[in-house]
């Protein structure tokens, strides 16, 4: 293998793959980065085995020489040692060269490094997909879908099936529900697709969270394929597998409420801002608990006290208080990232009592929803 | 004696930052934020008029020199573990109230208080930089309210027969223990001073504020009956206990019977004390005594004696080597009491919880009206079973 690359095209595609290495694979060839250039162009390949990334670098791209295939052929290279020797490349073009017994040449400018790679035949196969059931969500609606809902994935292993998000796809319409059994966070949107069939599928979060950082936020069409253990997400450039988890979702929509005994209306920033300073004092307590308590003139009262360090009361107006007096208390915590997910400027928080999960949403917004339980005293 | 450090975060940080002392210094949440409220501030501070509670944009209004710092409660921490220290040298009768205030009982130092608080505040000073408020008094309200009486670096005696010429007269908000809201509710009924609530009728304090009335008029009295106790608040950051096993173990379920007998006197030392635990640590001392420990959060805080022993057994399993095992132990830590603890609901059984609301919400109408502990679930009333092994209740203040 002989090539020349544009360093800064190379350095794009080094470190999106390399976000699915990991120093701590049990396959000791999956530390390193497998190249491979043709006549069409040089493509690498990161892989963890549950996330495998592709990122294709065209000979030509847009009329503009982005490679020069001077010999086909493909190596394997030390991902670490080869990711921090191309970002301090000195010159605009990289040349790699495959000698004998796979050992790489990489020559920029006058700088020279000597890298002993791998055999590329030994590195694992990607995933055979069929694209059959192929459905596109425009890469930035991808990137909100992923932001509105991960955050909520359980980070404890004692529900494997909680720490990845499931996606329903039925009609038409994709919903993405995550949860670790404390909150939820759940967002439909409507996509193109040719499948008639439903999908209920399972993504670990790890995988949609390396995905969001790889995705460009522009309205390019994302192809996704669902088969019956991966799911390949497709932009212009790059192939991303996942691996889907093993297991049934459980099915949660009987446990959102559908009707509510008191309801709120807040702007979101400034109710933020209060739960934000709220649980200043109860950040450093063990407990992050902030206290809401309605009044029928249309006052909400924050409050957070933690023994060791003092504390901290706020009243904030509300734009509409409907319903019966209520106090609850929860999770700051868990309200901030609510807050932050559900983008609007205007909130409406539906309660159906102290000890119930209550949901946060947008008014006239149907396609975003999340929910916290509360906590209580013993 | 009550001793209350004075603006105790800013001077911890002028404490270990020297060039700070002198000026106006705020602690606040988010000092870069403008929104921030100011936590604490020093004193040249205040004498701008930054408060506690502002926000940090006002504040830098009313000081346009104030410096800003971000809350250290590592260091806050420390402090407080070295102030209590030095209040322990002179007795062991001491209850901490708060990171920065706490109780001494000293009737029984041979001293003459007023030297001993002297020395105190000047070894406060001396050995940590620390300024210090201290109110020397016969009870635990009345040296509250003299500590209150000079800052900073104050000490005031008040004594009973003082409190005509020196409590009576002040406003009834400035008493400890009368927030604005039961200010309110006295000023309705004409009580506006001190003296008037002391001379206030009984039968209107109770309607209005409940069972609380009548002790503020006691208090207002200079009657104040409460001891002063080590206990009270943070004596246990951990309740543990460990057995010696009758012969070096090897059997594993012969260490699972010595775990399951130790989660229970762990658990029945929590409920007595009313606390939960919200990590669980097992210890285990080898033959060769070699001693390991290993801890794990708990979801939610507890004393239930079969989350306990699953919990410890996990730990245990991961710790134990299959080595002879000497001595065994479980330590329920990061304790706190229970009504300051809170469970975090669960999406997929909190119809259990709900079912118990109607119950919650009458404790807690009867707890506002009545005072707090007046009726409590039904917890049996537990005997002093501590059935074996030692107590090792380490203490967050006195290690």
């Amino acid at each position: 293998m002989q090539v020349i690359v544009q360093k800064n095209k190379l350095v794009e595609s080094v470190q999106d793959v390399m976000k699915a290495v990991s120093s701590r694979t049990t396959i000791p060839i999956l530390t390193g980065i497998k190249i491979v250039a043709t006549e069409e162009g040089i493509s690498l390949t990161g892989s963890d085995s549950d996330i495998s990334i592709e990122s294709f670098i065209p000979a030509e791209e847009n009329g503009t020489i982005q490679a020069e295939i001077i010999e086909p052929g493909s190596i394997v290279l030390q991902a670490r040692f080869f990711s921090d020797i191309v970002r301090k490349l000195p010159q605009d073009k990289v040349e790699m060269k495959v000698e004998n017994h796979f050992l790489t040449i990489i020559r920029s400018g006058s700088a020279e490094f000597n890298l002993h790679g791998l055999d590329a035949e030994e590195y694992p196969r990607l995933p055979e997909i069929e694209e059959q059931n192929v459905f596109k969500i425009p890469s930035d609606l991808l990137k909100t879908l992923i932001r509105q809902t991960v955050f909520a994935v359980s980070v404890s292993e004692t529900r494997p099936i909680l720490t990845g998000v499931n996606w329903r796809l039925e009609n038409g319409e994709l919903t993405c529900i995550a949860t670790d059994s404390h909150r939820l966070a759940l967002r439909k949107a409507k996509v193109e697709t040719n499948i008639s069939e439903a999908h209920n599928v399972v993504i670990p979060g790890k995988s949609l969270n390396e995905l969001n950082k790889i995705l460009d936020e522009n309205d390019d069409l994302v192809e996704i394929v669902i088969t019956e253990n991966q799911v390949l997400f497709k932009t212009k450039n790059i192939l991303f597998f996942s691996r889907l988890l093993d297991g049934n979702y459980p099915d949660t929509s009987r446990l959102i409420p559908m009707e509510s005994k008191t309801d709120i209306v807040l702007d979101a920033k400034d109710f933020l801002q209060a739960i934000d300073r709220a649980s200043l004092l109860a950040r450093e307590g063990r407990n992050n608990v902030v206290k809401l308590t309605t009044f029928p003139n249309g006052k909400v009262e924050i409050l957070s006290n933690s023994p060791e360090i003092g504390k901290v009361v706020e009243e904030i107006h509300a734009k509409n208080v409907q319903g019966e007096d209520l106090k609850i208390s929860f999770s700051a915590k868990y309200m901030i990232d609510a807050l932050k997910a559900v983008e609007g400027s205007e909130i409406r928080i539906s309660f159906t009592g102290a000890m119930r999960p209550f949901l946060i949403r947008v008014p006239e917004d149907e396609t975003v929803l999340q929910l916290i339980l509360p906590v209580r005293t013993y | 004696m009550h001793i209350d450090m004075n603006s105790f975060y800013a001077s911890v940080e002028a404490a270990f930052d020297p060039s700070l002392k002198g000026l106006p210094l705020a602690i606040a949440g988010n000092p870069e934020e403008r929104k921030g409220i100011v936590v604490t501030c020093s004193y040249e501070a205040r004498a701008f008029g930054v408060k506690t509670t502002m926000p940090v944009w006002e504040a830098k209004k009313l000081c346009p020199n104030l410096i800003v710092k971000k809350p250290r409660f590592d260091r806050y921490r420390k402090a407080s573990k070295a102030m209590f220290a030095i209040l322990c040298s002179y007795t062991p009768i001491v209850e901490p109230v708060s990171i920065d205030e706490g109780y001494m009982d000293v009737t029984d130092v041979a001293r003459h208080p007023l030297d001993l608080a002297k020395e105190i505040q000047q070894r406060l000073l001396d050995e940590l930089e620390l300024p210090s408020s201290i109110g020397i008094a016969p009870n635990k309200f009345l040296a509250k309210t003299a500590s209150d009486m000079k800052k900073p670096l104050g000490i005031t005696v008040l004594r009973k027969r003082d409190i005509k010429e020196k409590l009576w007269p002040l406003d009834v908000e400035e008493m400890h223990g009368v927030g604005a809201k039961t200010a309110e509710k006295l000023k309705k009924i004409g009580i506006r001073t001190i003296g008037d609530l002391a001379r206030g009728n009984d039968v209107q304090l109770e309607k209005i504020i409940g069972i609380n009335g009548l002790r503020l008029k006691e208090k207002a009295n200079g009657i104040d009956h409460r001891p002063v106790d080590p206990s009270s608040v943070y004596d246990f950051k951990s309740v543990g206990n460990q057995m010696t096993l009758p012969e070096d173990e090897t059997n594993e379920e012969e260490l699972k019977n010595a775990l399951k007998s130790l989660a229970k006197s762990v658990s029945l030392r929590l409920k007595k004390k009313e606390a939960v635990a919200t990590k669980v640590a097992v210890m285990l001392r080898y033959k060769d005594r070699t001693t390991v420990t290993k801890s794990m959060k708990l979801e939610n805080p507890t004393d239930d004696e079969r989350t306990i022993f699953q919990h410890a057994l996990i730990v245990f399993q991961k710790l134990w080597k299959n080595e002879p095992v000497r001595l065994l132990g479980i330590t329920g830590q990061d304790v706190m009491h229970k009504k300051n603890a809170f469970k975090q609901l669960d999406l997929f059984t909190f119809e259990e919880e709900a079912k118990n609301e109607p119950l919650h919400q009458a404790i807690e109408k009867l707890s506002e009206k009545y005072g707090e502990g007046i009726i409590k679930k039904g917890l049996s009333m537990h005997k002093e079973i501590d059935s074996f092994g030692s107590s090792f209740g380490k203490d967050f203040f006195f290690k």
